[in-house]
């Protein structure tokens, strides 16, 4: 279906909601302003049944200043056709509630959670409003409101944080955490347990927050690339590319074939090295080293690659509005393919051993299981819910840069076949993760290797008029995590207004608690590697 | 690795990958000479400073690395702590600026990663103000092992990535009888990441005061040096040198294993 077609069948049954909705149209966005908020409710159960709506994130944005007062936008996405459906609604500041809808998407109560610790509005009926974000933070200072300014200097309280208490006969709680015992970065976790069972775990995060929304709003466009690579270091091409596409969707610039090509190059070098560390992890927390050195050094091999190519091992730096920085020519290539497939021999190699050592299939198999249905209300992206047979992926759903013209082999009938039998034995366990794994990776390979030419027409292209302000646009990447979402609305003189993040990360870290229910602690570790999320990527 | 040489581009020739290395440090011919390390003020002899292209660098680094004075004598002051590497200076002024593909930064002192060029004065390092007295003081204590707890203080996990690269095959940090463990109870060294974010500052504090004396405090990257990119905010601290003292100093975005590795090997003297 093409984008017209798309957005007549969603208008026709809009129409029957509600016929005077303003619906408004940009790019691949439909946006439609509720002119009441408490039609908001309503209008989420309706879409919930009409379509296979997933709710992606709620972004806020402190209008005031434009007589808007606080916008509220709820972004919907669908699985199978390329368009997001933002429903607006503003909050005038006088009254500082909005209504949640975490009955119809459960998955909306952590973004509930950071507007009101962030914009201090208040979801009226979310049973659960923690503060997420922002530890001891007085209750009424919120750092993304246009009048707090960055450097301000706010006095902590030292209130304690409240984890649910689980009491019962013979319950023992595990503190852990922010500092970890493994080189990771940081996160508390409360277990409850009883003998070696885990019954409930609350985790808290925001320890890395380090202000990036905040810190976006005060830097020139140009710089903002480089805060984007490093919303998480091993995300940098993926959520740079983010960033870039909203910004090239606002300016309506087409960049370079070729500067697309380069941009798909990294970022299937990013999820490939990337993975291959994650598995290694793996292997590392039960305890196989064999393995995991082996795969280390295939790691350390991509690393190295990287290196050549872009003069930092982990990408940092390749990407620029309106094209690429880093150059490669078709000789180039030819080395990355010999490389990969060295790399991808011994991988292969590695995966055989490994099958067949019945104590690695031991501690991989049922371990950590998750539900579909669980996987769905909590909105689930990337490998997490890929494991479990949802299939998400912003490279198909919602193709990007140069992803509609890649070209894979047609597979045979048979490996179809084999393929679907695969799939079948996907039940949400660690590995299941494991095997969703190795597929990405292999397609990675496919793709990039299905590049057997670069186009010639140069590497980037400049934005020469500045950018209509507050104007807004949606980029999304699929990083090696799943979809990050990165939305953007311009301010004067092409300073930023708004930069809301979500990344794969932030929507997936709620699975964790429920992954974990009724395994035993020691096998905590292989769990959460085998999600693998990033903590500074959650808590910007 | 296949020997199709003559089709593969030498740039990507990487015959030294399959197997473990005899001395990280000794690779230097294994990093490829686009590599950003680090970036010196490098003039070429017809260099003269102006006011214009003080302003123009000054302007060019997202991070405030540059600074650039003009009282009776202009000056440039370069910091390689807050630098990240992006590159920016080089493009507005390549007589001055030059990208190196060197890991060997690290500092004992906050102040010894600055550089300066200066009209006046001929350009010059400065000197290298390490007290031999102290040196061999802390060899003494440290001995041969070393314990390292490795602390994230906020960072992007870019730095994580290359701290974890120090334990594959490759770099295998425990030739030099270093090793992580898990507890900073054990450990002789802290080795802190990230611009200190201020919701970990209470942790860094708790994690330094349970470190047994003797103990040494590296900090990692340039978010730890100086708050990198990220500054000093609401919600960063402007480098860890704020809430703990800091013995090395190794800045990069993220630095290289072997940048690690020479840090760590200088905070025990062994450099
Ligand atoms: S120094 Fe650079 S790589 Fe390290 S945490 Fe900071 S931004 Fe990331």
């Amino acid at each position: 279906m093409n984008y017209k077609e798309i957005t007549k069948k969603y208008y026709s049954e809009l129409e029957k909601f509600d016929s005077n909705l303003k619906i408004f149209e940009n790019n691949n966005e439909l946006h439609l302003t509720l002119s009441d908020p408490n039609q908001l409710h309503g209008l989420c159960e309706f879409l919930k049944k009409s379509f296979d709506l997933r709710l992606l994130t709620i972004i806020c944005c402190d209008e005031q200043k434009l007589k808007a007062g606080f916008k509220i936008r709820h972004v919907f996405g669908s699985d199978v056709d390329d368009f997001f459906l933002f429903v607006i609604s503003s909050i005038n500041s006088s009254h500082s509630y909005f209504p949640s809808i975490y009955d119809v998407f459960p998955s909306s109560i952590l973004y509930e959670r950071e507007i009101n610790d962030m914009f201090g509005l208040i979801a009226k009926e979310n049973p659960n409003i923690k503060p997420l974000i922002l530890h001891d933070f007085p209750n009424d200072i919120f750092p993304l409101q246009k009048d707090f300014k960055l450097n301000d200097v706010v006095k902590r309280n030292s209130k304690q944080f409240e984890f649910t208490p689980i009491t019962g006969e013979g319950v023992c709680e595990i503190p852990v955490g922010p500092i970890h015992a493994g080189i990771i970065e940081p996160g508390h976790f409360r277990f409850s347990v009883v003998g070696e069972t885990i019954i409930n775990l609350e985790i808290r995060l925001g320890y890395a927050h380090k202000g990036i929304e905040k810190l976006a709003e005060s830097m020139p466009l140009d710089d903002v690339i480089f805060l984007s690579e490093r919303i998480s270091g091993d995300e940098s091409v993926a959520n740079s590319i983010a960033f870039c596409n909203a910004i090239e969707k606002i300016a309506q610039l087409t960049i370079p074939q070729k500067a697309k090509q380069i941009r798909l190059l990294f970022a299937e070098l990013e999820r490939i090295y990337n993975h291959f560390g994650t598995l290694s992890g793996i292997l590392a927390d039960i305890g196989f080293q064999y393995g995991a050195s082996r795969l280390n050094i295939l790691k350390e091999q991509l690393m190295q690659l990287n290196e050549k190519l872009s003069g930092s091992r982990i990408l940092f730096g390749v990407n620029q509005i309106g094209g690429v920085k880093t150059n490669i020519t078709d000789k180039t290539l030819v080395g990355i393919h010999s490389v990969l497939d060295d790399a991808f021999q011994n991988f292969e190699k590695i995966l055989d051993h490994l099958k067949s050592n019945s104590s690695v299939m031991d501690r991989l198999r049922n371990t950590g299981i998750i539900e579909k249905q669980m996987a769905k209300d909590l909105g689930l992206v990337g490998i997490s819910s890929r494991c479990i047979g949802i299939e998400t992926d912003a490279r198909h759903t919602h193709p990007y840069g140069y992803y509609p013209s890649v070209n894979l082999k047609q597979k045979t009938p048979r490996e179809t076949m084999e393929h679907q039998v695969e799939l079948q034995k996907r039940v949400g366990d660690v590995l299941s993760r494991v095997m969703s794994r190795v597929d990405d990776l292999r397609q990675s390979k496919d793709i990039i290797c299905s590049i057997i030419a670069l186009e010639n027409d140069g590497l980037s292209v400049s934005l020469d008029e500045e950018l209509t302000p507050y104007s807004s646009g949606l980029g999304y990447a699929e990083s090696h995590r799943g979809e990050t979402l990165h939305w953007v609305m311009i301010g004067e003189h092409d300073s930023i207004f708004r930069y809301k993040i979500r990344t794969a990360s932030f929507s997936n870290w709620p699975i964790i608690e429920h992954a974990v229910l009724n395994n035993i602690v020691a096998d905590f570790p292989v769990i959460n590697k085998s999600f693998d999320f990033s903590y500074s990527g959650n808590d910007l | 690795m296949k020997k199709n040489n003559d089709k593969v581009d030498n740039f990507i020739d990487m015959s030294f990958r399959s197997d473990t290395i005899q001395d990280p440090l000794k690779m230097d011919n294994s990093i490829a000479s686009n590599y950003r390390g680090y970036i010196t003020l490098d003039p070429a002899k017809d260099f003269i400073l102006n006011d214009k292209i003080g302003k123009i660098l000054e302007n060019s680094c997202p991070t405030h690395a540059i600074t650039y004075q003009n009282n009776d004598d202009s000056k440039i002051n370069f910091d390689n702590g807050k630098c990240i590497l992006c590159g920016n200076c080089q493009i507005k002024s390549p007589e001055l600026i030059k990208i190196t593909n060197k890991f060997d930064l690290a500092k004992k002192r906050r102040d010894d990663l600055i550089e300066t060029f200066s009209m006046s004065a001929p350009f010059g390092k400065t000197c290298d103000e390490l007290g031999k007295e102290l040196k061999n003081k802390i060899d003494k204590i440290f001995g041969r092992s070393l314990t390292i707890r490795e602390i994230d203080a906020g960072s992007c996990n870019g730095c994580e990535i290359e701290i974890n690269a120090l334990n594959n095959p490759i770099y295998d940090i425990e030739r030099y009888g270093i090793t992580f463990v898990a507890s900073p109870r054990h450990a002789d060294v802290l080795l802190v990441t990230g611009p200190a974010s201020k919701n970990m500052e209470r942790a860094l504090k708790i994690a330094y005061d349970s470190t047994p004396n003797p103990k040494l405090v590296i900090a990692v990257g340039a978010c730890a040096c100086s708050g990198g990119i990220f500054g000093n905010t609401y919600a960063t601290t402007g480098g860890i040198d704020g809430i703990v003292p800091v013995n090395v100093y190794i800045p990069g975005c993220p630095p290289r294993p072997q940048a690690l590795l020479y840090g760590i090997l200088m905070a025990i003297n062994k450099i």
